[in-house]
């Protein structure tokens, strides 16, 4: 049974990694109408700059480095979808050919981190923090921290969707990109917003995402894209709830598998519910309308 | 030339045959099919195991350092004609795990998934292929009789190897060539309305999976059984890419493409790369760097040269008939009487008036809201029918219910006194039930003659069988079903476009082109969804006495049209339909008394 529990906590903290990427994702596919496949790229972009900030001296703190992540993942995302994939479809490339167009780019993204830094794993330098219990859970300060900070995302981003001119000008988009338009949202500066506030989202999953792995390569989140579809997926892409709920069934399911059919076979769970998703469902389990 | 060199150019021979055989498969299904399927690696490597496993001894041999199943000693060619069977066999359950969505990205990406997932597995799981380790000491085809290491023995087997690829190119060529290569590249351009004409989508489909998984199957075996070892790192998800990349930058749609796309990007990255000197730059920067530039490879060319550098050829096919026509025979010209060139099926027998078909209390629903809400209708034959009401009135939905392009939540539709309310399109409209859409719909990279012939119904060389025939078989029909074409064409002034892709001509044009494809499926039933819009209204009034005197000849023809001054010359009976149900029915003269329908519609 404390086996059990243990396994659910490293689930909630996969979960909290996943739901931030998943989330983000989600939201991009929605505005941008791309299926990103390079998305696991620029979380392993950010965490690289996360790594180099972090390694500039013994003060400065993963945590610090994590920002500058945001940062960087917020640009790249903007200017892989204004200039690559919006010039594609503003041709009337169909959604396959942005999807190989995406696959380019993830190539070109991974392995130009490889060329610069070799096929060797990094880690960051930091503290676990103090181990606490609670109920049962075994977990690290900074596991808590990942899970918190991801509750904080997941509640500030429904804020805003709910709430302010953007999140609804976002939603709008993402439902009818020319209704919106022709509503007088000025879609363009939408979807720029939108491309920065997925992309910083992109970037700080990829940090903590390296910081739960212990020690990263360029090709380490090849695999947890495929978590990352599967939680989409599940919610229906483009909806950001949905993501959220597929990211904690994925994680939690993940890391219980882990344990219990053994850690090699842990994303097989993840793979089968995507495929059985994309067969008979595609567009989600959880799916209940337009975004948010 | 040193040995060295000799040694290495027969290397160079297999691997390009293995290449160009890989990609040729790919070609079909992508280029040709428009089937994207990113996990087309996973066939290779299928054929690869398979190989492998039926030319080794048992697993225990050489002391037992690897782990395989099977293990059955079996001499060539056995090995090699496995990797082809099970790399097509193993298409078959991802045609009934995606069936018919296989075209779309998400099918596209469940696809990439699988082959990651199987790689994943096949890594992990040692008793199956010795895991991450691979299998090696794959023996060699007839390397008991000759000696493998022999510089002959390594041209031959080149030889060999380009060989297979020659008959896989020519192969592919007849198919692509055939009628039934045209059904391939109509379903490419525009999967709804090739289901529309009477293609079966889902058998087409599981024919491209299979073929092109044979390829694979079939380069992987040849691969193996050269190279003697096969493990998870020869088949990552990037490989996959890798053979896109090719596809993409030889020209799609072309098979000469694929084979140039084969010896530009896998063999001649794999080459170039041997000449730079590894101590550049850090352990793995160039292997990396070659990445990278495949990914900026494929974005290039996708953005400045999307025909890649050997584009799809323009088919001169009404060149081609005029000229066979013109010249001496040879053995395909000659009378050009066949079944594509007969009128519509069975109209001298069957009795002018009744129903050719009609609905009971029809339902669309959309998510709760019923476009169609109730339809009984009955559609008179020989009757140049129209149907009229205010945009949303759900009329276009109503024409897909019949043909079946939509799901039909309640009530029944009968055709010629069957119900065809659970009959799937493609059948619909080979019993003669044939739609238009409202938006363009031409195949764009087809030209306007293959268009036209393309609907042709029952042609011999539209089966996968026939394909193989050549055009012996089946170029005698097509001359037939060009030459009805080219009576049409005539007809409605596009004759000298006979040549020109659909997609090159204007917005009024391609609606011709639509309703001339219509035309020549044959049928019974054509129901034309805003046929007109578009098109000059004094080229309109010629066709529709064009399509009265089709209804004359015994056609029956439903039509949607805005333009209400047409259905007043040429349509009788008209219904009027408003949110979803009928309003009324009759003449035009009858309706505009109508205090209701001139409310609702014929006023504003």
């Amino acid at each position: 049974m404390s086996l059990f529990l243990a396994s659910v906590g490293f689930g909630l903290v996969t979960a909290s990694v996943l739901a931030i990427a998943a989330v983000g994702f989600s939201v991009q596919f929605g505005v941008t109408d791309v299926i990103n496949l390079a998305y696991g790229s620029v979380m392993i972009a950010s965490a690289y700059v996360a790594y180099f900030v972090n390694q500039l001296g013994p003060g400065v703190s993963i945590w610090l480095a994590m920002l500058v992540a945001a940062v960087l993942g917020a640009l790249l995302s903007l200017v892989i979808n204004k200039y690559v994939y919006a010039p594609f479809q503003r041709r009337g490339m169909a959604p396959i050919g942005i999807v190989i167009v995406s696959l380019g780019m993830l190539l070109i993204i991974e392995y130009t981190i490889q060329a610069v830094q070799g096929t060797g794993n990094l880690s960051y330098t930091m503290s676990q923090g103090p181990t606490l219990t609670f109920a049962g859970l075994i977990l690290s300060g900074v596991q808590l921290a990942i899970i918190g900070l991801s509750v904080v995302f997941m509640v500030g981003l429904h804020l805003l969707l709910r709430y302010t001119r953007f999140g609804k000008a976002m939603r709008a988009t993402a439902a009818d990109r020319t209704l919106a338009r022709n509503c007088g949202i000025r879609t363009d500066r939408v979807v720029t917003l939108a491309c920065l506030l997925t992309g910083a989202l992109c970037g700080i999953s990829g940090t903590t995402f390296a910081i739960n792995l212990g020690s990263f390569g360029a090709t380490s989140a090849d695999l947890f894209l495929v978590m990352i579809l599967a939680a989409v997926f599940l919610g229906g892409p483009g909806q950001p709830y949905g993501a959220m709920l597929g990211a904690l069934v994925i994680g939690v399911i993940t890391e219980v598998s882990a344990v219990f059919i053994t850690a090699d076979y842990k994303y097989v769970p993840a793979f089968v519910i995507l495929l059985v998703i994309l067969a008979v469902r595609p567009r989600g389990i959880f799916n209940a309308g337009a975004i948010g | 030339m040193s040995q060295a060199t000799l040694f290495y150019l027969a290397n160079l021979l297999t691997y390009g045959a293995v290449d160009v055989i890989a990609c040729l498969g790919l070609s079909m299904q992508f280029g040709v099919a428009g089937i994207s399927n990113f996990g087309y690696i996973l066939f290779q490597a299928a054929g690869a195991y398979t190989a492998a496993i039926l030319a080794l001894p048992p697993d225990t041999a050489n002391g037992g350092f690897q782990k395989y199943i099977g293990g059955w000693g079996l001499p060539f060619p056995v090995p090699l004609i496995g990797a082809a069977v099970v790399g097509g066999l193993i298409a078959l359950p991802f045609t009934l795990l995606v069936g018919r969505r296989l075209t779309g990205h998400v099918a596209a990406i469940g696809l990439l998934v699988t082959a990651v997932m199987f790689n994943l597995l096949v890594t992990n799981f040692v008793p199956l292929f010795n895991g991450a380790a691979g299998l090696s000491l794959v023996p060699q085809p007839l390397q008991n009789v000759f000696n493998p290491q022999s510089q002959t023995y390594q041209w031959v087997y080149g030889a060999g190897a380009a060989l297979l690829a020659l008959g896989t190119y020519f192969l592919f060529r007849r198919i692509t060539e055939s009628p039934y290569g045209r059904s391939l590249r109509a379903m490419r351009d525009n999967g709804q309305v090739a289901d529309s004409l009477g293609k079966d989508l889902l058998s087409m489909r599981t024919a491209m999976l299979v073929l092109g998984g044979m390829a694979a199957g079939l380069s992987g075996g040849v691969l193996v059984g050269f190279i003697t070892l096969w493990d998870p790192g020869a088949w990552g998800y990037a490989e996959t890419i890798v053979l896109f990349a090719a596809v993409i930058i030889g020209g799609s749609g072309n098979h000469k493409g694929a084979v140039l796309g084969a010896l530009l990007v896998p063999l001649g990255f794999e080459e170039a790369s041997r000449f730079i000197p590894s101590s550049l730059g850090p352990p793995g920067m160039i292997p990396a760097l070659q990445w990278v530039a495949i990914g900026l490879l494929i974005v290039g060319f996708l953005w400045f040269r999307p025909q890649g550098v050997i584009p799809e050829p323009r088919r001169k096919v009404f060149a081609w008939a005029q000229g066979r026509l013109a010249g001496p025979r040879d053995g395909v010209a000659g009378p050009v009487t066949s079944p594509a060139m007969s009128p519509p099926a069975g109209e001298a027998a069957t009795p002018r008036g009744g129903a050719i078909l009609s609905t009971e209390g029809v339902v669309v629903d959309f998510g709760g809201v019923k476009a169609v809400d109730g339809v009984s209708l009955s559609v008179q034959r020989g009757r140049l029918s129209g149907l009229i009401g205010p945009n949303g009135a759900g009329k276009s939905t109503l024409l897909a219910a019949l043909a079946g392009s939509v799901r039909v939540a309640e009530g029944r539709i009968y055709f010629e006194g069957q119900d065809v309310t659970q009959m799937p399109t493609y059948l619909r409209a080979r019993a003669g039930l044939v739609r238009t859409f409202q938006l363009a719909s031409e195949f764009k990279r087809l030209t306007v003659v293959e268009n036209l012939i393309s609907a042709v119904p029952g042609q011999r060389g539209d089966t996968f069988r026939g394909s193989l025939r050549g055009r012996r078989y089946w170029g005698r029909e097509e001359l037939a079903a060009i030459e009805r074409a080219r009576e049409l064409m005539e007809r409605f002034g596009l004759i000298e476009y006979a040549d020109t892709y659909a997609g090159n001509l204007s917005g009024g044009q391609r609606r011709l082109v639509e309703i001339m494809r219509a035309l020549m499926a044959e049928p019974r039933l054509l129901l034309l969804d805003e046929p007109m819009a578009g098109i000059h209204p004094s080229l309109a009034r010629k066709i529709g006495a064009n399509l009265q005197q089709l209804c004359a000849e015994g056609m029956t023809i439903l039509l949607v049209e805005h333009e209400l001054a047409f259905m007043d010359e040429f349509c009788d009976p008209v219904t009027v339909l408003a949110e979803g149900r009928i309003l009324a029915e009759g003449t035009m003269v009858e309706l505009r008394r109508h205090a209701e329908v001139v409310e609702a519609y014929l006023v504003g």
